[in-house]
């Protein structure tokens, strides 16, 4: 098995899906020469050329907008947003145009685009270019939402995301990028909605989403040296949510804690908790913990950011309220 | 008679309405054409007018959709009486009362709090549906989760027959105000007792004595019939038993115009329970067995700590045992136990270096601190008893 980066399984499925398949493009502000900002697109100018690697000018919603155009035509381009902070000038097209167009043309019209983009905190980038918001994209009908944390994970979603015929929000984390994991020597797609479970355990069902993934994992290491057995689950695809294999890990451990770097109030992990409480009300031992960044706007100074967003210790702690050795 | 509010048809083709708010409560005076409530059509929304005055007697559908010509409410003289509306919209069950500021989600919330301060059961779902399924009733589980929240594993223990929750209190942090714990019963009980028991002359005397053989001889009897579980409170119980016999002045009560001299020696037990103290009898000691004071002892022991002991397992005691051993206190003076003689204080087994033949040696050793009533003993019988009681537990075989 061969052993990727998170940035490289990302071009690798790109590229991939451009070698065997002409109707796939990606498009993006400095994707082409500078290989975006990220290295995440490097070479494939070379590769693909200006035609199917396309630079486009610094509008958001001009290249939603003309990707959506591009889907609807037959194509499966893959829009590139810098920063998913820049979402918001997009989310017009994303929001009340992607979503929407399949339902309101009776099915007559599909929009097989994916919008690929990254964000999180972890290297001071300060209030506008670190944000996960990743709930306003689940929270709309019409959108898959995707949010790989691994090598192995993000190569095999990103193929499924761009061949679903449906528009997917497709989120990477920043600080993953680095992060290397064994991968199939074949691209295996992984199905969008389903979860994986990380790690089994008894006492405590971690969600997390993201870099909380591995932040939970190492977590879920120190709980057992106290004797507590950590779950972990990523749900990896937010919409649709596998809600079976995380309410059956919860009925198991009876006690569940939601994790993710976006803040707490209102976020993904609040749709979590919901779902856990009804479905599996006469399982739970224990209140839902939730773990997130606090309600603030993402300070710059490293310290302060550090304070914010949540980690390894966060999540140990709320694993411990759980159980009751808090 | 009380005028019907109907819900009127505001516009052609319209069905019915969502009532969104009274701007009346019950009980208020309504003028004829004043604005009663708030309603949304597929339209507008808009005020409805009083159609008559009088007082709003009645309102049937506080909140929700109602189809067109159903009654609403009902306008009329105060204190008519309200005929039965028909048939309420569904959305009537589950409607909140009408205008709700935040100021009344607020008190809801508090009063939501306080009632399960007062007699509801913290328990999770889980402990819950496990309590139901196997018909346990969570009032007599005590909880060990956060706030004493009974958890699953509370519900398994407490049919596993076990002991309760160890005494391990959830830590709580202080509010930073002071509480006020209400006196319960079993409190004031304790509290009068006590009070009277501290106006008696009393007197204390104090023995250490040497357990090495009682504790071989517990270890023995529990090697031979492992499920009885013998204790050194049951050979403690035995022996005061077998000592108050022998000197019947201890086992004794002190009366306006007489000693009384009891027939025999109903030992009480001092009880950790989680309501208070409390002190089973156990009855006749000196006739049992010590396998039989075990059996009793963990019967009164066990009902004592689920607040299920009986008037008559409280009462007729002529002398008291009180156990901190268990704590690490090594003597501590008890409080008399009206109207009973004499009570013994029990500090812990600890080894101590003590003389024996000239020559130091480390032994088990407990401290045994008596208080006696002065008014029923004298201090030289009280040592005899005490005396006793030090060489029947060094050497057991002597209460045969």
């Amino acid at each position: 098995m061969p052993e990727l980066t998170y940035r490289e399984a990302v071009r690798d499925a790109l590229s991939t899906a451009m070698r065997q398949d002409d109707d796939v493009f990606i498009m993006g502000e400095d994707i082409a020469e500078m290989g975006g900002s990220m290295g995440v697109t490097a070479g494939m100018l070379d590769e693909f050329g200006k035609e199917r690697v396309r630079n486009t000018p610094i509008s958001e919603m001009a290249l939603a907008g003309a990707a959506i155009g591009a889907a609807m035509q037959g194509m499966r381009p893959v829009a590139e947003i810098m920063y998913e902070d820049f979402l918001t000038l997009a989310a017009e097209q994303v929001v009340n145009q992607a979503a929407k167009l399949r339902y309101m043309s009776g099915g007559q019209l599909t929009v097989p685009v994916v919008f690929r983009t990254q964000g999180g905190a972890g290297w001071s980038p300060g209030a506008q270019h670190a944000q996960q918001l990743e709930a306003w994209f689940v929270h709309i009908p019409g959108l898959k939402v995707v949010f790989a944390s691994t090598p192995e994970d993000v190569r095999g979603l990103l193929w499924s995301a761009i061949y679903d015929d449906n528009p997917v929000v497709f989120f990477e984390h920043r600080t993953l990028y680095p992060i290397k994991g064994n991968v199939p020597q074949e691209i295996e797609p992984i199905p969008i909605g389903r979860a994986r479970v990380h790690r089994e355990g008894e006492d405590v069902t971690v969600i997390a989403t993201g870099r909380l993934v591995h932040e939970s994992l190492k977590a879920a290491e120190e709980a057992e040296a106290d004797g507590i057995s950590v779950e972990v689950v990523d749900p990896r695809t937010l919409q649709p949510l596998d809600e079976e294999t995380i309410v059956s890990s919860v009925k198991k451990t009876n006690r569940a804690v939601v994790a993710h770097e976006a803040v707490t109030r209102m976020g993904f992990g609040a749709e979590v908790a919901a779902v856990l409480q009804y479905q599996a009300f006469d399982w739970l031992d224990a209140p839902i913990e939730r773990v997130g960044a606090k309600f603030s706007p993402l300070p710059f100074a490293p310290v302060m950011e550090n304070f914010v967003v949540p980690h390894a210790d966060e999540v140990l702690a709320a694993i411990k309220r759980t159980v009751g050795k808090a | 008679m009380a005028t019907e509010v109907i819900l009127p048809r505001l516009g052609q083709g319209m069905e019915s309405g969502t009532i969104v708010r009274w701007l009346k409560a019950e009980g208020e005076s309504v003028q004829k054409g004043e604005p009663l409530f708030e309603l949304d059509t597929d339209k507008v929304t808009q005020e409805v007018e009083a159609e008559a005055a009088g007082v709003l007697l009645k309102i049937a559908v506080s909140e929700g959709e109602v189809p067109v010509g159903q009654t609403v409410a009902f306008i009329g003289a105060e204190g008519e009486d309200v005929p039965e509306v028909a048939a309420a919209a569904p959305e009537e069950e589950a409607a909140p009362s009408p205008p709700q500021t935040a100021e009344a989600t607020v008190e809801v919330q508090e009063e939501a709090a306080v009632a399960s301060g007062n007699g509801r059961i913290k328990a999770s779902p889980l402990a819950r549906r496990i309590a139901r399924e196997r018909g346990i009733e969570l009032a007599r589980i005590r909880g060990t989760g956060p706030d004493g929240r009974i958890v699953a594993e509370d519900v398994e223990r407490a049919e596993a027959g076990g002991p309760s929750a160890p005494a391990a209190a959830p830590v709580r942090l202080p509010t930073g105000e002071v509480e006020r714990l209400p006196l319960s019963n079993v409190r004031k009980t304790i509290a009068r007792r006590l009070t009277e028991a501290w106006r008696i002359p009393v007197f204390q005397l104090q023995a250490s004595a040497d357990m090495t053989r009682v504790n071989a001889l517990v270890a023995r009897l529990r090697e031979r019939d492992p499920d009885v579980r013998i204790t050194v409170t049951d050979v403690l119980t035995k022996v005061c038993a077998q000592a108050l016999m022998r000197h019947r002045e201890v086992n004794a009560e002190f009366t306006e115009d007489a000693i009384l001299l009891h027939p025999s020696a109903n030992v009480g037990l001092a009880v950790a329970a989680p309501q208070g103290l409390v002190v089973p009898v156990v009855r006749s000691a000196e006739r049992l067995s010590l396998t039989e004071i075990a059996g009793v002892r963990a019967d009164l022991v066990g009902r004592g700590r689920e607040n299920k002991l009986r008037a008559e397992d409280l009462q007729g005691g002529t002398f008291t045992i009180s156990n901190l051993g268990m704590y690490a206190v090594e003597s501590f003076t008890a409080v008399l136990n009206p109207p009973q003689a004499a009570i013994v204080a029990v500090g812990a087994t600890e080894d101590r270096v003590v003389p024996i033949d000239g020559e130091t040696a480390v032994r088990p050793m407990v401290t045994l601190t008596c208080t006696f009533d002065h008014r029923a003993v004298d201090g030289a019988p009280a040592a005899a008893f005490l005396q006793t009681l030090k060489e029947s537990l060094e050497d057991p075989g002597l209460a045969l």
